[in-house]
């Protein structure tokens, strides 16, 4: 048990600590890499709390993919770093107490709930038991039946990203030349070569 | 000392917190915007998962599964719409986002 | 074994999905030359889609476990929606032609979001609803920024982009701790929930509830929520604004409504006194924001706000009259919306788009048919009877008057009252005033949904009764 509170309290202050780094930080590129932190953590908090595959998810997709697409995009607008982030404590006083304010209402939410605990689960999909069934299992087991409508509906979603991507973003480049197998290799002897008759002492 | 649900929200609200902060406060850098939109969904994730092992439910996660899968969606367009807008004006400072006022 | 879901409710969706994907692979095999066939091609397939929503079930059936839910209220708001969308598609054909925009996969963005605005609408569950609103949402940033070698547009998209994106993230967290205190993402296990709790909703449903209606808000572009409107307006392509103007609206309000209708019913009493602020607040913007305005575009964005505020006064009564003003109010927006972007799509000068109010001046000298068309719907929005727009505003403000939200009704005539001044500045400004330059003539698409748009906005009073009974039906769907 003090293991894991030990671990909750390493991990959480990571997490905001991390966090608060992404968006104070002067650098963008410490910013992306202070997000990395920040998901790693909260992946340690997701093993806490017995949500494994989640987990894993966290660090494959987010810190492998999403992470690094953030990293290259930074590395490819070509910024001046030292222009950057001047202003930023001039709107500090109003940010942070609005911020504080939100921050304490959020927390003071918490607190009614630990003297409210007789929330009831409606459980429309209930836990199995982890010795029998496997997170990974399980969340299969749901993803692939019962949320197949959501399963579907995300997958257009992912479409829709790389149609947007693709749109914005891919230029065609006139006058780069591309190898194409196809034409290569349906490439006739009629065209490829020219005879021709050359007569003696003519030259061509 | 036990670790309950509580502790679980108050990260994620700290966390919320401090996306919103990141989107008001900066005043130099999109990309900061959009890191700090994946800090919101964060905290939005630790909350799902938190519930979810709170209510021994497990739509909790099979939602924060699916606000991961849209979030990376949606990075890649906000990073793809940035680069597209970069090549125009050739700045990402916020400050200089006023072509249209009024 | 699991077994197969019904997926009899879910055909116009299915359709949907499947026919993009099929036009997808066209035009990537056909190129941007296949723009208009497949632009075509998409009209077809939407109205395709209206005629299996008219035929299929509206008994409120669910599918999808719980996911997904085709009702009386659905059924009419998907329609407006594929009515929306499929008449932008038409009028964009000319505007994608003039200014190289030819792309094919602008319809086809375009079927994506839609498809995404009926899954909104459909929604019988929190997860549904995200899903549903973010699909919409991705392609609307993506067209937002279509015109990606203008300033101007791609800087609407990332404005669009952040903005959406933060009031996403405001949603979500408000559904997480929905979820959480309630501990079901479903709208009727949450409606009933909520009915068990002896002392009243507990106060972290309360707070994610403010959470959720703020992302709403957002998305339905009410002050204090609305900053992104006049910008994105003005800076997308003008087609894509005119999109925005009108499909999106009204998904975004279909939505609004269900999630407060259904889940939430049992609180109207807590959540109507913000939907009051917002709606009053919207109301007085949307008319004095406006009168300033030199450019068209803009000046829609504001006239839009107010309209919205307008329409959230059905949503506060939170009554069945409410709601049926409501769904009446989208009907006839969608007519006088549609009517006034064609023209506004259609103040060319050569192959060049004019967006500026002046450009108007004169208009009835040069022609005089589209100075006439424009004055019908510019009187309609502005409220005067007998057109449409007194029609939308009058069920809800009666609604209002009933649900005894009097300051508030108070508020929604003065507005209109100082709202109508830009709205017949500009009618002075085509009749009264030194022409300007000719504008090219519309080609006949554009003339016929003018002259339709025009003719309903104008005699609708003649046959209120259909439409009336039709809303009201839709509307019960919520009650039962």
């Amino acid at each position: 048990m003090i293991i894991q509170t030990i671990a909750f309290y390493v991990f959480a202050a990571f997490v905001v600590g991390s966090a608060f780094m992404v968006i104070s930080a002067r650098n963008p590129v410490h910013s992306v890499l202070f997000l990395i932190l920040a998901f790693f953590n909260s992946a340690g908090l997701f093993v806490l709390l017995g949500a494994e595959f989640l987990a894993m998810i966290l660090v494959i997709v987010y810190v492998g993919a999403v992470a690094v697409l953030f990293l290259f995009v930074v590395m490819m607008l070509d910024i001046n770093f030292v222009r950057l982030r001047e202003g930023f404590l001039q709107y500090l006083p109003i940010g942070a107490s609005v911020g504080l304010l939100l921050l304490v209402e959020m927390i003071l939410v918490v607190g009614v709930l630990a003297t409210s605990p007789d929330t009831v689960a409606v459980a429309a999909a209930p836990t199995p038991d982890i010795t029998v069934v496997s997170n990974t299992e399980a969340l299969g087991a749901l993803l692939y039946t019962k949320y197949v409508y959501l399963f579907q509906s995300a997958g257009l979603i992912l479409l829709v990203a790389m149609i947007g991507a693709i749109v914005l973003a891919h230029r065609v480049r006139p006058g780069v030349r591309k190898q194409s197998i196809s034409a290569q290799v349906s490439r006739t002897r009629a065209e490829g070569v020219e005879l021709k008759k050359v007569k003696t002492g003519d030259g061509i | 000392m036990e670790i309950a649900l509580g502790h679980y929200l108050t990260v994620a609200a700290i966390l919320f917190t401090l996306g919103i902060f990141g989107i008001f406060l900066n005043r130099k850098n999109v990309i900061i915007i959009l890191m700090s939109v994946e800090l919101m969904l964060l905290a939005v994730n630790i909350n799902l998962v938190a519930f979810s092992a709170y209510l021994g439910d497990l739509v909790g996660q099979v939602f924060a599964m699916f606000v991961l899968t849209v979030a990376a969606a949606e990075a890649a367009i906000g990073l793809a719409i940035l680069v597209t807008y970069f090549r125009n004006r050739g700045t990402v400072a916020v400050e200089e986002i006023n072509r249209m006022k009024g | 074994m699991a077994e197969l879901p019904n997926l009899i409710p879910a055909i116009p969706e299915l359709l949907l999905a499947a026919s993009a994907l099929v036009l997808l692979l066209f035009g990537a095999f056909r190129g941007d030359t296949s723009t208009r066939t497949i632009s075509w091609a998409t009209v077809g397939v939407m109205a395709l889609a209206a005629v299996f929503i008219i035929s299929g079930p509206s008994d409120g059936v669910q599918t999808f476990a719980g996911m997904f839910v085709a009702d009386g209220f659905g059924v009419f708001m998907k329609l407006l929606i594929l009515l929306g969308s499929g008449l932008t598609i038409i009028l964009s054909l000319g505007y994608l032609r003039d200014h190289g925009m030819e792309r094919f996969e602008y319809p086809i963005l375009i079927l994506l979001a839609t498809l995404g605005m009926m899954m909104m609408v459909a929604a019988a569950d929190l997860i549904s609803l995200y899903v549903g609103l973010e699909l919409q949402s991705l392609s609307l940033y993506v067209l937002a920024s279509f015109r990606r070698d203008s300033e101007r547009s791609t800087e609407a998209g990332l404005k669009y982009f952040v903005l959406g994106a933060l009031a996403s993230g405001i949603l979500l967290y408000g559904a997480s701790l929905v979820y959480g205190f309630t501990g079901s993402t479903n709208f009727d296990a949450i409606a009933a929930n909520i009915a068990a709790q002896e002392h009243g909703a507990s106060v972290g449903v309360l707070f994610g509830l403010a959470f959720l209606t703020a992302g709403l808000a957002f998305k339905v572009a009410a002050v204090p929520f609305h900053m992104w409107t006049p910008d994105v307006y003005e800076g997308a392509p003008t087609p894509v604004t005119a999109f925005f103007s009108v499909a999106p609206k009204i998904a975004a309000f279909a939505l609004f409504v269900r999630v407060m209708m259904g889940p939430f019913g049992g609180l109207a009493a807590d959540w109507s006194q913000i939907i009051v602020v917002l709606s009053a607040t919207s109301m007085v913007l949307g008319a004095f924001a406006a009168i300033g305005q030199r450019n068209i575009k803009r000046m829609m964005a504001y006239s839009s706000i107010g309209l919205i505020g307008f329409a959230l006064m059905g949503l506060a009564a939170a009554t069945p009259e409410g709601i049926q003003g409501l769904i009446l109010y989208m009907t006839l927006y969608l007519a006088m919306n549609i009517g006034a972007w064609a023209i506004i799509l259609n103040m060319r000068r050569g192959s060049s788009l004019v967006e500026n109010i002046d450009d108007l001046s004169g208009l009835a000298k040069n022609q005089p048919m589209m100075a006439a068309a424009m004055a019908i719907f510019m009187f309609s929005l502005a409220g005067i009877p007998p057109l449409a727009g007194f029609f939308a505003k009058f069920y809800v403000l009666l609604a209002a008057l009933d649900a005894g939200l009097y300051t508030l009704a108070v508020i929604g005539v003065l507005s209109a009252v100082v709202g109508s001044f830009y709205y017949l500045r500009i009618i002075k400004l085509m009749y009264f005033d030194e022409p300007a330059e000719k504008f090219t003539a519309p080609t006949r698409e554009v003339g016929l949904i003018i002259t339709a748009a025009a003719v309903f906005t104008l005699l609708f009073f003649l046959f209120p009764a259909p439409f009336v009974a039709e809303a009201e039906l839709a509307a019960n769907a919520l009650f039962r």
